[in-house]
């Protein structure tokens, strides 16, 4: 009997998968458990170190999993209380394939595998919930396939797998062919055949200089131009392109795609100047791809009718859905979600301009709000503006009305998808904001200049917008126009900023949240008014008072200031990732209701949530005190 | 030097002789340490019970644990005081000399660690004295002291609550020797680290 092992069989029967497991049995493995503490920042352990004999529990602070693909660190885990971790140990054999650093001092539960192991075998809820968190946390689902098939085929695991090719790393062969210059290829060629590969690399000094594979057999030597007593330098293909050590999908197919190769070499720092640790072959690319965004984007290219579209815009759903079930960061989520809404809005523009025969002028469409920021991850409405290029008087008339009958066209398929209209008529539908190029430098200039005369019309989405089809000189234009006037625009940057301000703070005076009193929402907090708003209007209002061009999207646009304006560093990157946190919940809230997930129900939340949210909330205050003193807004306010 | 030779021919209890030939090796681990009193005056009061964890490698290890109420029963009944509390509680319950042999043969030659570690060293001889056992020899670091030490304050002592608040250790609702040595322990984690000591 021990009273803190107790303590910590309490503590653990509150979290899955100990919720499946009686007391007696908790405090059977609590007994067993060591309790470490890691300072902020101590590393528990990293990509390539040897398997420990434990997994492990967070039982206080943040842990967080990150891994490395081309040369940047990219988080895609981070453990809160109660979460487990490092579970490789259970299913596959070879090293850890990531690194768990404390983001904050952190209390840990190491729990022995081998304490552990018989309760996972005699309990299939446990089991299941390991298998599933360990698909989130290896991602090397190849491997852990092929070590341990029969325990992972038991459940249905392959099918939940729609990877996000920006971070997926790949599976290579670490233990490639090597042979020497000098080599005859008869002997090449038999070792080839023994080792059931189909390339070979060319070393002198372990360094890389050549690689020979089966087309080079096929060309060189089965066509007699070469004898097979020849030295396998003669028919090498060289040089051979070399990549780093974890290198992602994206950055292989790029390499593979630019050089017109089938193999990259994995050398140990990137250059054919060093050690040779593996190969990466054309093969390997497509058993990581069998499931990802961009077999989507192809269906969407050949998509003829709304409803095809529809059924693909669903399919997004579910990815976004897995994905953030399997917390792939939001940042990377959402470019992937909004490169496949562009596809799916420029392919409506598409069938719209097949309907309606080629356009009489040149033109741009341009997704205006949250899609031209590329935050878009749920359904929302649909918000565009149509931009065509100046023509003669005379042909004005008829030019405008094909493109209002264009934009028509293509509002109404997007609603077809599942795009709502804006109720704000935000769309390039509306004769407002479907004209000329010259009226549009007007329209901005008159809002930028003398912003609060026609406020009616002044909405701050118009300041996010990104190209989804024609002319991007069309966009240019329009960007500089805008660049131009917000030069030294106190007026300007007076107005958005008290527009930034004027939102109502999410929390109360005693930290409470200020939930909505009335209406169909009553009792729900509004996270998209509260909290995402006044973060998605600061960065705009930054960004555009530090002239920085071209980015578009909220999580960057603070990534930027953070550089651009290193003494407020830590207020903008605290800002970008309360962003992200609070972008994922609203998601998950509109996942789970089918709507926008503007209002949270927190009776709903788990306490620990309403914790993350509540943080989430503090970089606000800092935001809001950066904005009065950078443009001296407290006099107005 | 060589003070146990001298000790091995004196009439100790044979725990106490193995304890004693335990210090010609270095200690390979910390024992955390906690008692529950009757009071603060080591020749009067009486230790009521035990908790005690082994740190070894930077991880308290649950396992290797120690924990005993302690029966006293001529204590209690020579201050005309009820031992209905011993009775209910769930813990091992051993005599007060078997307690301490059991103790003495978990901490073997450890460095011990507590909360104002003295006094409960103090307690622990004076019990010892009473088996005609000599002085506990080991090693003994107080986090208070490595606190003050870390901080630089030399003016002031902290309890227990204070420096787990300090560092956000958790409030156990049960409180027990136990618990505390529990809680030392990761206290214990966290100075260590921060003061470099291996």
């Amino acid at each position: 009997m021990n009273t803190v092992a107790e303590h910590i069989a309490d503590f653990l029967k509150e979290y899955k998968p100990f919720d499946n497991l009686t007391f007696q049995e908790l405090s059977d493995i609590a007994t067993n458990i060591r309790v470490i503490n890691l300072e902020k920042h101590a590393v528990l352990f990293q990509n390539n170190d040897p398997l420990h004999d434990s997994f492990y529990v967070v039982a206080s602070g943040v842990i967080n999993l990150t891994t490395i693909a081309d040369a940047e660190e990219t988080i895609i885990n981070k453990c809160h209380e109660g979460d487990i971790f490092g579970l490789r140990p259970f299913f596959a054999k070879n090293n850890y394939m990531m690194t768990a650093k404390a983001r904050e001092e952190s209390i840990i539960y190491a729990i022995p595998i081998a304490v552990f192991r018989p309760f996972v075998a005699n309990n299939s809820d446990v089991l299941n919930f390991l298998l599933e968190s360990f698909a989130v946390n290896s991602r090397h689902t190849k491997d852990s396939v092929n070590s341990n098939g029969k325990l992972i085929s038991d459940v249905d695991y392959i099918d939940q797998q729609s990877e996000m090719q920006y971070i997926q790393s790949l599976n290579y062969n670490n233990s490639p062919l090597t042979t020497q210059a000098s080599h005859i290829v008869k002997d090449v060629a038999i070792l080839m055949t023994e080792s059931m590969v189909d390339n070979i690399i060319i070393c002198e000094k372990n360094h890389p200089i050549g690689i020979v594979t089966n087309a080079d057999l096929s060309s060189k030597i089965a066509t007699g131009r070469y004898p097979i007593t020849e030295t396998i330098d003669k028919i090498m293909s060289s040089p051979v392109v070399t990549v780093l050590e974890n290198v992602s999908l994206a950055e292989a197919q790029l390499l593979m795609l630019k050089h017109n190769v089938t193999h990259l070499c994995v050398t140990k720092d990137g250059t054919s100047k060093s050690v040779v640790k593996g190969i990466i072959s054309e093969h390997d690319l497509i058993v990581a791809q069998a499931s990802n965004p961009g077999v989507l984007i192809k269906e969407i290219k050949r998509s003829q009718l709304p409803k095809d579209l529809k059924q693909i815009r669903d399919r997004l759903s579910d990815l976004i859905q897995n994905s953030i079930q399997k917390n792939i960061p939001i940042s990377h989520v959402s470019n992937i979600a909004s490169e496949i809404n562009l596809a799916i809005i420029k392919r409506a523009v598409e069938l719209s301009i097949l309907d309606l025969g080629s356009p009489p002028a040149r033109f741009a469409w341009l997704s205006i709000g949250s899609q031209g920021r590329k935050e878009q991850l749920l359904l929302t409405d649909q918000d565009s503006i149509l931009i065509f290029e100046d023509v003669t008087p005379e042909k004005y008339r008829e030019v405008k009305d094909y493109f209002l009958r264009l934009a028509k066209r293509t509002t109404s398929i997007l609603e077809k998808v599942g795009y709502e209209y804006c109720p704000n008529g935000h769309m390039g539908s509306n004769m407002l904001w479907c004209k000329s190029l010259s009226d549009w430098t007007k329209q901005y200039n008159s809002w930028m200049n003398t912003p609060g005369e026609n406020s009616n019309d002044l909405s701050s989405i118009f300041f996010d917008y990104e190209i989804v089809f024609g002319e991007a000189k069309i966009e240019e234009a329009i960007e500089n126009v805008i660049f131009k006037n917000a030069v030294n625009n106190t007026l300007f940057f007076d107005f958005l900023g008290n527009d930034a301000l004027k939102r109502n703070s999410p929390l109360s005076f005693f930290k409470k949240f200020i939930i909505e009193e009335e209406g169909p929402h009553k009792g729900k907090f509004d996270i998209k008014t509260r909290a995402l708003m006044p973060l998605i209007d600061g960065a705009r209002l930054l960004i555009l008072n530090a002239n920085i061009k071209g980015i578009q999207n909220t999580y960057l646009r603070f990534k930027q200031l953070a550089i651009t304006d290193s003494k407020n560093a830590e207020i903008y990157l605290s800002c970008a990732e309360a962003f992200l946190t609070l972008s994922k919940f609203r998601t998950v809230e509109g996942l789970k209701n089918d709507d926008s997930g503007q209002y949270i129900n927190l009776r709903e939340m788990s306490k620990t949530d309403k914790e993350k949210l509540k943080n989430a909330l503090a970089p606000m205050k800092d935001l809001e005190e950066l904005i009065k003193s950078k443009f001296q807004l407290t006099q107005f306010s | 030097m060589l003070d146990w030779l001298k000790n091995i021919n004196k009439d100790y209890p044979e725990f106490w002789k193995d304890y004693l030939t335990k210090f010609e090796s270095k200690p390979n681990k910390f024992v955390v340490l906690s008692t529950e009193t009757s009071g603060l005056n080591p020749d009067k009061d009486v230790i009521l019970s035990l908790g005690a964890f082994s740190v070894i490698d930077n991880s308290i290890v649950i396992k290797e644990s120690f924990e005993t109420v302690l029966l006293q029963y001529k204590y209690l009944q020579d201050n005309g005081l009820s031992n209905e509390f011993i009775i209910e509680s769930k813990m091992m319950k051993m005599p007060e000399p078997d307690a301490l042999e059991a103790l003495v043969n978990f901490i073997g030659n450890s460095i011990l660690v507590g909360h104002h570690i003295n006094f409960d060293v103090e307690m622990l001889n004076a019990a010892l004295e009473r088996l005609d056992c000599g002085r506990l020899k080991n090693e003994a670091l107080d986090v208070d002291v490595m606190y003050r030490k870390l901080t630089d304050i030399n003016d002031k002592q902290f309890s227990l609550d204070d420096l787990c608040e300090i560092y956000k250790i958790p409030k156990s609702d049960r409180n027990s020797s136990s618990e505390d040595a529990y809680r030392i322990g990761l206290l214990f984690l966290k100075l260590k680290s921060r003061l470099g000591i291996k």
